[in-house]
């Protein structure tokens, strides 16, 4: 089956909306889930120095939560179907240009010492998912693809062990977004 | 002649539940007790499930603290009581993603898991949206989707398009595409073998939460009863109701035949037994030759 048609069934099963839609580029922006403010985050953690971090930190984790999620559904859906097609689709693009732009503000992180450790596995789970990224090209000239597939599981679980270690909820940084989901009780 | 028993398990629960978040619609009437629970399909020389619950290791603490939910227990416990061994599952059907149904596959170290190839390809898609979309991630955890990764590489994880018939014999399952989630599925039981079954059980996932969503007040409408879907849809309640509708006409309308699994009054409508953990236990139906694991 051609890239093309394979784009197509990607298409067909995600169906109404793609993320370049312009229909959705025109939404107003909403107001974000409540999430603890610097003022608690500092009563939190401890000091002023620990809260910025926390603060600048929460964009990263989410957009590493996002490529972890999002590279494990493409891998998924590679490795079921037997259609290697599927990881060179647009979301690949937009996984690398989230994963990007991560690396960007993590280098620009101010870690004082308490968060080094914390840093060090934002770090981690980043440089765990780069691997995976960097692998999705050159599948088609693989020729043992399961033991590529093996590596590239490996490879993604490290990322996400690291960055659910580097998980607070004092922080903010949290894996599932619970908010409206089946178990809120509204308390 | 029936080939399955039917069991539904609840392994956790929250005490106090707004009522809104069950039925559409119902603000400000107060709390429900909300069971979380699973299904066992036992029959045919197989053992499966219907969702496989949380992970607490993961997420109790969490959800213990903020959300009150409480007294869970692994499946080992649950499935101990009716004489069932997690390794004993061949086969489990996911409804959906939700941590709290795809959140705890490592314990069923021996079955093979079906979900909706679009419940995984929109999760892809909802992922690249920008942040202020990010309503549309809610309640999954990209670590269920990673476990998926080595389930795939197992070859233990199918990814269904829409209907399929006799995954087991007399087992099929439907897809409810953009209603509770994207790729949302139910379960049917033709426990006679029957293509055109007189003794079919729906499960029905989060489709439906309570008795209400079939059965809900129509007086405003001048009716005694309208399906009234519930709450949470990242799909539309539109699509919710098509598919009680399909869930209904499966059971010829027997409203007892669809099976929700976070009603806690279920225990009222059949056979259940509360056990020595403080979870209940409700047969919905015994196959031939099964023993009760609620009475006697």
């Amino acid at each position: 089956m051609s890239a093309h048609a394979d784009s197509q069934t990607f298409n067909r099963i995600v169906g109404i909306h793609k993320p370049d839609c312009e229909m959705l580029m025109r939404c107003d922006p909403v107001p974000e889930a409540p999430l603890p403010g610097e003022a608690e985050l500092v009563a939190a953690l401890g000091s002023e120095q620990t809260a910025e971090y926390a603060m600048a930190c929460r964009s990263i984790y989410e957009d590493l939560r996002r490529v972890i999620g999002q590279l494990a559904g493409l891998m998924i859906l590679a490795r079921v179907t037997r259609k290697i097609e599927f990881v060179e689709l647009e979301q690949v693009d937009n996984c690398t240009k989230r994963w990007t732009d991560a690396g960007a503000r993590i280098g620009a992180l101010k870690a004082p010492g308490p968060v080094a450790r914390h840093k060090q596995q934002i770090e981690a789970a980043h440089d765990f998912c780069g691997r995976v990224l960097k692998t999705f090209p050159q599948l088609s000239s693989r020729t043992d693809l399961d033991v590529t597939f093996d590596e590239m599981g490996e490879h993604l679980k490290q990322a996400y062990q690291n960055l659910s270690r580097a998980s607070s909820h004092e922080a903010g940084l949290v894996m599932v977004d619970f908010a409206n989901a089946c178990c809120s009780c509204g308390r | 002649m029936s080939d399955y028993s039917i069991w539904v398990c609840e392994y956790s629960y929250v005490k106090d539940y707004h009522k809104s978040g069950v039925l559409y619609g119902a603000h400000n009437q107060g709390y429900v007790k909300l069971p979380y629970c699973y299904v066992v399909i036992k029959g045919r020389d197989h053992i499966a499930m219907v969702d496989v619950g949380y992970n607490d290791k993961e997420y109790g603490k969490h959800l213990g603290d903020k959300f009150g939910v409480e007294n869970w227990r692994s499946p080992k416990t649950v499935l101990g009581a009716i004489g069932i061994k997690p390794e004993e599952v061949d086969t489990c059907f996911i409804t959906h993603a939700h941590f709290d149904h795809f959140g705890n596959v490592e314990d069923f170290p021996n079955a093979k898991f079906y979900i909706q190839e679009r419940e995984i390809a929109k999760w892809v898609w909802a992922m690249s949206l920008p942040d202020r979309m990010r309503w549309m991630m809610i309640a999954v955890d990209p670590g269920d989707i990673v476990r998926g990764v080595d389930l795939a590489r197992d070859k233990r994880l199918v990814t269904v398009d829409g209907s399929l018939e006799n995954v087991l014999p007399g087992i099929d399952l439907h897809a409810a595409f953009d209603s509770h989630t994207y790729g949302s599925m139910w379960v049917t039981v033709r426990n006679d073998g029957k293509e055109q079954s007189d003794d079919i059980w729906v499960l029905a996932g989060d489709l439906v939460y309570v008795f209400e969503n079939i059965a809900g007040p129509g007086g405003a409408v001048d009716l005694e009863e309208i399906y009234t879907p519930v709450g949470l849809a990242v799909g539309s309640q539109t699509n919710l109701v098509m598919a009680t509708e399909e869930m209904m006409k499966q059971a010829n309308y027997e409203a007892k035949r669809v099976i929700p699994v976070h009603e806690e009054r279920i225990k009222d409508v059949f056979p259940s037994r509360t056990t020595s953990e403080g979870l209940r236990i409700t047969e919905i139906c015994l196959a031939d030759g099964e023993t009760s694991k609620v009475t006697g």
